[in-house]
């Protein structure tokens, strides 16, 4: 598994690189983001995944959230793939933002003709952290993941199907109850069929009905003026209510005046980077 | 460096060779004087056995000193001459010159010092090959061990050389150090011999003085006497005499007359008849007139000296004093001297003048009334010998005014200057229901235990049971006020005592109090506690109850809630961080928080801006969580109710956090502008109660806040 270099700058003391691979599970060249913190230089580093939103890149986050300074300071290093396979000719996965290329919604395809490149739940639970596990100074044992909106659904799922895999999780405006939302939905039916049964496995508020009693501590920020919360995209009261019934601890923010933006995470990804560093740094 | 050792080595060698000759002499006396002279060898020996180590023990350098130059000075030829011959060297010394100057100081110094030496080295280099190697201990001399073999030491007990000589050098210092003592021991002697003969001769010569003045002083007397007793006598004769002779002339004169008149009879008795008739009767009459008047012959004077006694008491009174002494003068009383006095003692003291000789003193005292004459308290006296006295039974922090007579033989002085004393302060009384304390500080407040004011007040703080502690007292002093915050080290156990101080002293310790500083220690304050609230003995939980609460709110407080049901924690006022929890419970409504201390006691916890607080409210099956600062909350959900809360003050990043501590997740976090110290706050909105836990360490998972 060759790692190309594709940029490298300096930013607090780190470097922020992007490097491209060939994916075995995605079956196509991918891109990621990797932050390297001045304590990556002299030991291993707890690793921070961040899955972005419907229609990023890698580039998004690492270029608007500012999230570099408190990963510098924590001593995180921090991990932002592509959220879809790209280029794989597949036909139709560039006609909408919402649903092929940029959206991926981290799940493992079963449906033709995605299921062959879109794996992205593989990719980001298995593929990825090995690659990184085995070319940078980063400790296995500890790893969290947070992410925005589809990245932020991606995040839950992660955690929640993986006790204990993941030290802490966190979330802007994840979409909680895909299932029951229009991009959910959509996506769905197209990467897993039909079959709505299915779907439950990759629905944070029901993986939460599921989950062992494991300790995870979940923070969630929503901005308040967010369109797709209003649009009934999102869904938090749901995954609130399904934690408050099976006691699994969240904070939920309502952000009064936020939007759905990159500004609204930016407000907050410090907080979001200092709840992971309590799990990881302990 | 050579140079340097060689210059210094010559005044060194001379004061070797000083002491040497003054050690001989000394050896010499010493010798003499314990009866070792008889004991030639031992003397020699002691002399030149003894010298390197004496030497060794004053002048540690003497071995160094004594024999380097010569080893040096071969080496230097060595080095020299390899120098000259390859003309190289000396690289690291300068230029050819300078070393040539150098080298030339050298053999100055180093031509005398080594004639000094030659004797050392020279023989020593001669005896390496025939030196004795082994001792006989029968002859007590040192032999080759060759010479064993052969000749008369064949028999005798032989010790390797080293051995014999390590062990005859101990003995030799022994009796070193034993003479060494007793010189000290001799001379201490002496000294006091001294001290001795100057005190006898200070005492007889104030005797002699003494006697001389009674002496004159008698002579004096006496010459007086002598003086009065003779004008006495001659006044006493010359009115005898003229006594006398006044008695001789009127003698006379009656001695005359009676002649007259015997004439003037006789005249009579050859006259006429006729005539003598006429004057016959004439001189009969005037006969029995004559005769009528008595005639004195009684002496008027006695020749006789009237029995005159001489009063001679005053002189023996004069010669008695020369042997008695004389009445004291007053003493002088000392001021208190400071720490000398307890809560019922002080120790007075006083002087006397030196010429005065006392057998005893009278110390009378009282305390010290003003402001109410009248009512004089009794004098209490003590005789003692000594010019002190402790004064025990005394009532603390009171001043007596004390006064002292001195007495002998002779009587009575007058009495001193009077001198006000104090007895040291009764023991003050920690409020340990008010200590409160931090990771870096205690605030310790106490009662005075005395009516009268005290000067000051220590803190005495004793670190206990870590190991490497040494149990040292750490004071704070000079304290005004009822109250210290000290400063103290983190995640420690102190035992705490605090001293009130006098111009006495200062009193004994109070009872102790124990802090430790492991997280902050605070308790409910019930001064700040609404009415509908009780507060538990230990002042860490408060409770309201179920029963109906009366519809009467009570009257508006600065100091007491009145309108919501809340309690305040007196927090010790240290910037810093202080963490504690509460125990909540999840069905009842209940605020946490902190607010300064004068935040209105009529409005709710949160509902100004100076108070922060978490408030639950719980209508069943939802719970609501806000945290309020000046009626604003933001819209935070939480899934699970926090049992117990964590509250993290933090005044270096101005900042109030809460936190379910069962799950150590992040509730909520306020910034804040601390001006002032705040204090934390707790309310029941409904029947419940709330518990505090204290003395917790900050857990690391908060550190991240």
């Amino acid at each position: 598994m060759a790692l190309k270099q594709i940029s490298s700058n300096k930013c607090f003391g780190g470097l922020q690189k992007v490097f491209e691979h060939d994916s075995v599970e995605l079956n196509c060249k991918m891109k990621f983001a990797i932050y390297l913190p001045p304590k990556a230089e002299t030991g291993k580093c707890p690793a921070l995944y961040w899955l972005s939103g419907l229609t990023c890149t890698e580039q998004n986050f690492i270029s608007k959230s500012g999230y570099h300074q408190a990963a510098s300071e924590h001593g995180l290093v921090v991990i932002a793939p592509d959220t879809s396979p790209r280029g794989c000719n597949i036909k139709g996965e560039d006609e909408s933002w919402d649903f092929g290329t940029g959206a991926g919604f981290y799940v493992d395809a079963t449906e033709h003709p995605w299921k062959t490149n879109y794996r992205m739940y593989s990719y980001v639970t298995e593929e990825l952290p090995q690659l990184i596990n085995a070319n940078f100074p980063v400790d296995p044992q500890r790893m969290s993941i947070f992410g925005h909106s589809m990245g932020g659904h991606g995040a839950l799922i992660c955690a929640l199907k993986n006790p204990g895999k993941y030290k802490s999780v966190s979330a802007f405006a994840p979409i909680c109850n895909p299932v029951l939302c229009p991009w959910g939905k959509k996506a769905f039916n197209g990467y897993l069929g039909a079959d709505q049964s299915k779907w439950k496995a990759y629905d944070a508020t029901h993986l939460v009905k599921s989950f062992p009693g494991s300790q995870l501590d979940i923070l969630i920020d929503q901005g308040k003026d967010d369109q797709f919360l209003s649009d009934g995209q999102l869904l938090p009261d749901n995954f609130i209510a399904a934690c408050t019934e099976k006691k699994i601890p969240v904070v939920f923010r309502l952000q009064e005046g936020y939007d759905h933006s990159y500004y609204f995470i930016a407000t907050f990804i410090t907080d979001h980077i200092r709840h992971h560093a309590k799990y990881l740094n302990v | 460096e050579v140079i340097r050792a060689e210059m210094t080595s010559e005044p060194r060698g001379a004061a070797r060779g000083m002491s040497q000759r003054d050690l001989e002499e000394e050896v010499d006396e010493l010798v003499h004087l314990y009866g070792l002279e008889d004991d030639d060898e031992l003397g020699d020996e002691f002399v030149n056995e003894n010298m390197p180590r004496i030497e060794v023990s004053e002048y540690p350098a003497y071995m160094v000193a004594g024999r380097e130059p010569a080893v040096e000075q071969r080496d230097w030829r060595l080095s020299g001459e390899a120098a000259e011959a390859e003309d190289l060297s000396f690289g690291g010394w300068g230029s050819e010159s300078q070393c040539q100057d150098l080298r030339e100081a050298y053999r100055y110094t180093h031509g005398r010092a080594s004639e000094e030496y030659e004797c050392y080295v020279i023989p020593e280099e001669e005896d390496e090959e025939e030196a004795p190697d082994v001792f006989c201990v029968t002859c007590k001399t040192p032999i080759r061990a060759s010479e064993k073999v052969l000749d008369e030491h064949k028999e005798h007990e032989v010790t390797p050389l080293s051995k014999a000589l390590e062990s005859a050098k101990d003995e030799i210092h022994k009796n070193m150090y034993r003479l060494e003592k007793q010189i000290i021991e001799m001379e201490n002697f002496a000294s006091h011999l001294e001290e001795v003969f100057i005190t006898v001769e200070e005492n007889f010569g104030r005797q002699e003085q003494n006697f001389e003045s009674h002496y004159n002083d008698i002579l004096e007397t006496l010459a007086q006497k002598y003086e009065e007793k003779i004008q006495a006598l001659v006044e006493k004769k010359k009115e005898k005499l003229e006594a006398l002779y006044g008695q001789l002339v009127s003698c006379g004169e009656n001695l005359d007359t009676c002649k007259e008149l015997m004439e003037t009879v006789e005249e009579i008795c050859h006259e006429e008849k006729v005539d003598f008739i006429k004057d016959a009767v004439a001189m009969a009459d005037r006969l029995r007139k004559f005769l009528e008047t008595k005639t004195d012959v009684e002496i008027s004077a006695q020749p006789a000296l009237e029995d005159q006694t001489l009063d001679f008491s005053d002189v023996e009174q004069l010669l008695g004093s020369i042997n008695t002494i004389p009445a004291p003068s007053a003493p002088v009383i000392n001021p208190q001297a400071p720490n000398s006095a307890t809560g019922s003692s002080v120790r007075v003291c006083w002087s006397l003048y030196s010429d005065d000789t006392v057998e005893s003193y009278q110390l009378s005292y009282r305390p010290v009334r003003d402001g109410s004459p009248g009512t004089d308290p009794a004098e209490s006296t003590v005789t003692v010998k000594e010019t002190y006295c402790s004064v025990a039974n005394l009532v603390p922090n009171t001043q007596y005014e004390f006064r002292v007579t001195a007495q002998n033989r002779a009587g009575l002085s007058p009495a001193s200057e009077c001198a006000v004393y104090m007895t040291a302060p009764s023991p003050p009384v920690i409020k340990s229901k008010e200590v409160r304390s931090c990771e870096e500080a205690a605030l310790v407040c106490w009662e005075s235990g005395n009516l009268n004011p005290v000067d000051s007040y220590t803190v005495e703080l004793i670190q206990a049971e870590t190991p490497g502690a040494s149990g040292v007292t750490e004071s704070v002093v000079g304290i005004p006020t009822c109250e210290s915050l000290v400063q103290l080290q983190p995640r420690q156990s102190y035992t705490i005592y605090v001293r009130a101080l006098n111009v006495g002293g200062p009193s004994a310790r109070s009872e102790p109090a124990t802090v430790h500083t492991t997280g902050s220690y605070f308790r409910l304050n019930e001064q700040t506690c609404h009415p509908w609230l009780t507060i538990s003995e230990d002042g860490l939980t408060a409770v309201r109850s179920e029963r109906k609460t009366p519809t009467r709110a009570p009257p508006p407080s600065s100091t007491r809630f009145t309108r919501c049901v809340a309690v305040m924690g007196n927090l010790i006022p240290v910037r810093g961080r202080h963490y504690w929890e509460v125990e909540v419970d999840e069905r009842s409504d209940y605020t946490v928080g902190v607010a300064f201390e004068d935040v209105p006691k009529q409005e709710d916890l949160g509902a100004n801006c100076l108070s922060w607080c978490m408030r639950h409210t719980w209508a069943s099956p939802r719970h609501k969580y806000e945290f309020l600062h000046n009626k604003m909350t933001p819209d935070i959900r939480i899934t699970v109710s926090p049992k117990k809360i964590g509250i993290l003050l933090d005044y270096e990043n101005s900042k109030l956090s809460f936190f379910n501590v069962d799950i150590s997740q992040h509730l909520y976090t306020f910034s804040c502008q601390l001006h002032q110290f705040v204090h934390p706050c707790f309310s029941l909105e409904k029947p419940g109660c709330l518990k505090i836990h204290n003395g917790i360490s900050v857990p690391k998972h908060v550190t991240f806040y």
